[in-house]
This record gives C-alpha cells, sequence and structure tokens, in this order.
C-alpha cells in the first residue's frame, strides 16, 4: 500500500563516538586444518580486533567480514599518529550504524592474507622461510571455517550479525549456509554467490601483472622484495574496477598534473626516473611517458601504497578465492544453496557498481525469497561504484542500524 | 500527527486484516513504509514481504523488522514460482500502474488470492469536479494539482468488476466504502462509495 506516514525522526541517535585506541591480537592454534582442497595446515593464525563487549549471554557479537585487499582493522586507530582510522570506521562505533555500546564488533584477517594472519608470506615451520606458493590453496569457505574456530575459541554463542561488503559479502553468504543456526542476521553486500566472466577477468589480468614479473620467482622471493611492480600495476587495474566512469570523471576530470609532481617515478614501482637525453644523444626519444594526468597520478600513488602492505602472493591466493566463489555450482542450485539457511537476510546493491552489479546482489535476495527465507534487498543509487559500501551515507547508515535494532 | 488519510487508511486496513488468513504468507506491492504489512503481522501473523520502488521505503520496512524487496513488481513477481504467496495485496497502488491486468494476472499466477483496494474514480464527487468544473479532480484523495502529480490510470467500481468478468476472475468478496472510506456504502456503488476492495481468485 501507499503511505507517507512519518516515522523517519522516530529515535534520533545520541552524537556518535569513535572507538579510539585498538589492539590487533592473535587466534593461534595448533589444531590441524584441512583446507577445501584437502591440504592441511597443523595450525594456523588469525589476527583480528574486537572493539565493544561480549554481553552475559554471548549473543551480541557483530562479525565484519573484509574484501580482498582490507584486513582486521576495520575501526578505531593504533596509535595517535595514525592519518587514517579502520576501514570501516564511518559505520562502527559508538553509537555509529554498528553501535559499539551494544554489539561486541569483531574482524579478522582472512585465512591467506597477509595482515598478520596465516598466509603464503607466513614462515613455514619445516624450512623457516616463506610458504610461498606452497601454502594450501584458500577459499571463501576456508576463511569462514578458520574463523568459526576463533569465534569458538572466544566463546562467541552465536553471531547477532555478520557483515561484509564485497569478497566480505561473500563470506556472509557462506557464513549463514555454513552455520545456519550460529548466525542470526546476516547483511551482505556489493557482492555475488558467483564470482563472473567479467570479474574473473579482471583478476587474471592482475595474476598475471604479478606472475610476469620476474621478481615474482615461481613465488620465492625475500620479505621485503617480490614483484613489486606486477602487484603494483595489478592494484591499479583492480583500483579503477572499485570507482566509476562518473566518480573519476568528477575527482580528476582530465586534469593535468603540476610540474611540482611530475617528478613522481614513471613506473608504478620506486625505480627508473626519467634520464634526461637532451642536448647529448642525437637520437633522443621524442614522446615521453610520465605521468600527465591527475588520475594516472592516482593510480600510481595506490600501485606504491598497495605494495608497501601487500604480499603478491596473498593476491593470487585471494583472487584465486574469489574465482571460484560459485554457490549456485557448489550446491546444484543457489535455491538449494540456500535451504538451510535461518538467519534474516539483508542484500544491498548499488546503482554504479560494475564490478558485482545490482543484478548479481538482486540474483542473491530472489533466490533467498524463492527458498522461502526472510530477505530484504535494497538498492542505494550512487555514482560511486564498487567501493560506495564504504563511502559514507547516512542512508546506507539508517538501513544498517534499522537492520541490526 | 494524525492527517485525514491516516484516519481512512485504518478502515480499508482492518477490512484487509479480516480478509487475511493467521499465519498467511502475503505479498504487499506497493508496500510504501510498511504500515499495512506491519498491521497484518501483529493481528495476523503473516509471513510479509513488501516490494517498492524507493530505498528510503524498503528502510523503513526493514527497520520495521519486516522483509521488503527494493525493485519492479513485475519483475519480481515474474521471478516467483507459482503459489508462493497465499495472497497478494495491492492496495491503493492500483491506478498507479502501468497495465494492471498483466500485474493482477501475475499476482494470480504467484498467489492464490489477490486483494484489490482502489479509488472509485466514479464516485459522485469525483464525476463533478469533471462534469460541472470541467476539472481533474481534487479533494482528499486526489489532493495534487496535474502538473505535481503522479500518472494515473483510475478506474471505477463499474470498469473493475467488467473487467474480472472478462478475464474470468472470480469476485470472492467485495467491500465499498462510502466517500468518507469509514462507512460501508451498499447502494448505487459505483456512484457513492469512494472506496473498493475486492479479494480475487483464479
Amino acid at each position: 500500500m501507499n503511505d507517507a506516514d512519518d516515522d523517519l525522526n522516530a529515535s534520533a541517535p545520541s552524537e556518535p563516538g569513535e572507538v579510539g585506541l585498538v589492539e590487533p591480537r592473535d587466534f593461534v592454534t595448533t589444531e590441524p586444518f584441512t583446507f577445501d582442497n584437502g591440504q592441511s595446515l597443523p595450525g594456523f593464525t588469525l589476527r583480528y580486533e574486537t572493539y565493544g563487549r561480549l554481553n552475559a549471554a554471548r549473543d551480541n557479537a557483530v562479525l565484519i567480514c573484509h574484501a580482498l585487499s582490507g584486513d582486521h582493522h576495520c575501526a578505531g586507530i593504533h596509535s595517535l599518529n595514525d592519518k587514517k582510522p579502520g576501514w570501516w570506521n564511518n559505520l562502527i562505533g559508538p553509537g555509529k550504524a554498528v553501535d559499539t555500546n551494544k554489539f561486541f564488533v569483531l574482524c579478522a584477517n582472512v585465512i591467506g592474507g597477509c595482515q598478520g594472519s596465516s598466509g603464503p608470506s607466513s614462515t613455514d615451520p619445516r624450512t623457516s622461510r616463506p610458504y610461498g606458493i606452497t601454502f594450501p590453496s584458500v577459499t571463501i569457505r576456508d576463511m569462514v571455517r578458520t574463523q568459526k574456530l576463533w569465534l569458538d575459541s572466544l566463546g562467541v554463542a552465536s553471531l547477532y550479525a555478520v557483515i561484509g561488503g564485497s569478497m566480505g559479502g561473500m563470506q556472509v553468504l557462506q557464513w549463514s549456509l555454513e552455520y545456519p543456526a550460529f548466525v542470526k542476521r546476516a547483511l551482505a553486500m556489493a557482492t555475488t554467490a558467483r564470482e563472473g566472466a567479467q570479474a574473473i577477468a579482471f583478476n587474471e589480468v592482475g595474476r598475471q601483472a604479478i606472475l610476469q614479473d620476474p621478481e615474482w620467482n615461481h613465488g620465492y622471493y625475500p620479505k621485503s622484495g617480490g614483484p613489486r611492480v606486477g602487484l603494483a600495476i595489478a592494484r591499479m587495474m583492480a583500483h579503477i574496477t572499485y570507482l566509476s566512469d562518473a566518480s573519476m570523471d568528477r575527482k580528476f576530470g582530465r586534469k593535468a598534473v603540476s610540474a611540482r609532481r611530475k617528478s613522481a617515478p614513471a613506473t608504478p614501482s620506486e625505480d627508473v626516473s626519467e634520464l634526461s637525453m637532451e642536448g647529448i644523444d642525437p637520437v633522443a626519444p621524442a614522446a615521453t611517458f610520465d605521468v600527465r594526468f591527475e588520475v594516472e597520478s592516482y593510480l600510481r600513488y595506490q600501485g606504491q601504497s598497495f605494495i608497501n602492505r601487500f604480499d603478491a602472493n596473498s593476491y593470487l591466493y585471494i583472487t584465486r578465492a574469489l574465482d571460484q566463489f560459485d554457490l549456485a555450482a557448489t550446491h546444484g542450485s543457489l535455491e538449494k544453496a540456500f535451504a538451510e539457511v535461518q538467519a534474516a537476510t539483508l542484500v544491498v546493491g548499488f546503482t554504479s557498481d560494475w564490478l558485482f552489479p545490482p543484478d548479481q546482489n538482486r540474483a542473491i535476495a530472489l533466490a533467498l525469497l524463492r527458498a522461502g527465507k526472510r530477505v530484504s534487498y535494497a538498492e542505494l543509487s550512487t555514482d560511486l561504484g564498487h567501493d560506495s559500501f564504504l563511502l559514507e551515507s547516512p542512508q546506507l547508515y539508517d538501513l544498517v542500524r534499522g537492520f541490526l535494532n | 500527527m494524525t492527517r485525514p488519510s491516516t484516519i481512512k487508511r485504518s478502515v480499508d486496513m482492518q477490512i484487509i486484516a479480516d480478509w487475511v488468513e493467521p499465519g498467511a504468507r502475503v505479498l504487499d506491492l506497493g508496500c510504501g513504509r510498511g504500515v499495512l504489512l506491519d498491521y497484518l503481522v501483529q493481528t495476523k501473523q503473516v509471513h510479509a514481504v513488501g516490494v517498492d520502488l524507493d530505498f528510503d521505503k524498503i528502510s523503513a520496512c526493514v527497520r520495521r523488522g519486516l522483509t521488503a524487496y527494493q525493485g519492479d513488481m513485475m519483475a519480481l513477481m515474474r521471478a516467483l514460482p507459482e503459489n508462493h504467496f497465499d495472497r497478494v495485496i495491492c492496495s491503493r497502488t492500483l491506478e498507479e500502474l502501468p497495465d494492471p491486468g498483466a500485474i493482477i494476472e501475475q499476482a494470480l499466477r504467484i498467489g492464490r488470492t489477490i486483494t484489490v483496494g482502489f479509488v472509485n474514480h466514479g464516485y459522485w464527487k469525483n464525476r463533478t469536479a469533471a462534469f460541472f468544473l470541467g476539472r481533474k479532480p481534487r479533494n482528499a484523495v486526489y489532493t495534487t494539482a496535474w502538473f505535481e502529480s503522479r500518472p494515473t490510470n483510475p478506474a471505477s467500481i463499474a470498469d473493475f468488476e467488467d473487467f474480472c468478468a472478462l478475464r474470468k476472475l472470480k469476485i470472492a468478496r467485495r467491500a465499498h466504502l462510502g466517500g468518507d472510506w469509514k462507512t460501508a456504502s451498499s447502494l448505487f456503488p459505483n456512484l457513492l462509495a469512494g472506496y473498493a476492495l475486492y479479494d480475487l481468485t483464479r
């Protein structure tokens, strides 16, 4: 029915605060863990953070699942000198949409990652060298199963909610079908139940950039080294898929970089500054390909900062985990995949997301509906592309708050 | 604040609630902020799903603890199997829909019953506005001028019953309300009823 009642200002939340200083911790288990592909590890580590307190009933836990390049640090700061807070700090905190006054919020770096959890860059106790590509291959389900062991160790009785965007959204779906009684609410954003050909294609270009870099060396490289050029190019390309035509044009347009900033390196990596050939060589180059547009400078910066925090092998592993994700194929159909789900689910798509477009998000909601499950689907109009789920949007905050309360 | 429309809504809401079986699976086409579905969940413990085009309306439904789907109602219905719902409700939405016949047809595929509630364009006050004044009706129901209105496709009770006969749809129940949308109106409904509710089955 059509109506126009005013329940918008039903409960104005008090001024939200900040999580503040936080410290990562490690969950270390020495129980052997067998991955989906049959390989196993004698134990593993997950690095995680928590905000808020677990209540006496141990049922107010809200698990945050991170995306491909994210990590466990989703809110607060590690030191007063930090320039940036955790990646979902706008959503998580006292009085915020995911209210740490009410909820015990947790987030762990995924298995296969490189921010403290066990992954290809971890040291293999057998060789005292990094695992490299001897690390077992990882799936979204492996990420979820390892996190379940971690939550069990903390005494979490059930998840009030599990929330994530992009690859985090895939984990949300996997959580609700893997542990149906454990998950009360599932909130998946900007995601898919089946990685499509376009998304696989982008990941493959990124992997090729890494694999073709001689420094990759079949996965064996020292901690400080490795395929820095390849990884930076992979990141540059992937970053484009997180934005949109409109948002990039608004931010950069055709703006040229100032002369001062032209001193930025010509390649995404740190080496090779332009040599001046002027007046020396009679066959000096007639064209130069140093940075000309703001958008180039931005992408080079993104590539540069990424190689300082991310491991190339982890990038290979996690993109492979994304590409393998296909709940319909794994279970026969999406409806069968969701047959056991008990959680109330909310799926959120974003109109300008062309990596996991609204249709792929809608398909999740429709399959859950067909399976007779409680599911809502909302679609936010934004021109910010795939990364919309991370951006400041009071409309999105209201939706998340409403779903959790 | 209680607006006139809020009072009026309550009577048709009550009629719909009387018609809905307890615990039924219900889809509300054009669910808005979920006022009707919330009422049906409270009074009849229905399993409710709403559909609407607007993000903020879906958000309001979610805040009420309802499940709601943002998108085109035809696309949603086409994606669902036969008899997925016991009842589909189309209340105060019909006159704003393109191709209402196709929507009713789809609703009766995915649901056993459709409840339709609509403003009777044959109501005498709606007629006089056009007849004597030569104007688009403006009153408590049609509150906006033509240039600020959504596209409407008004129907009268006579139009609607003709449609049901043409499509061989069974009218299981009907209720006609007077110009105040409160009191029952039985005499010459096409002239004297301001609002009409129907339960249709295949």
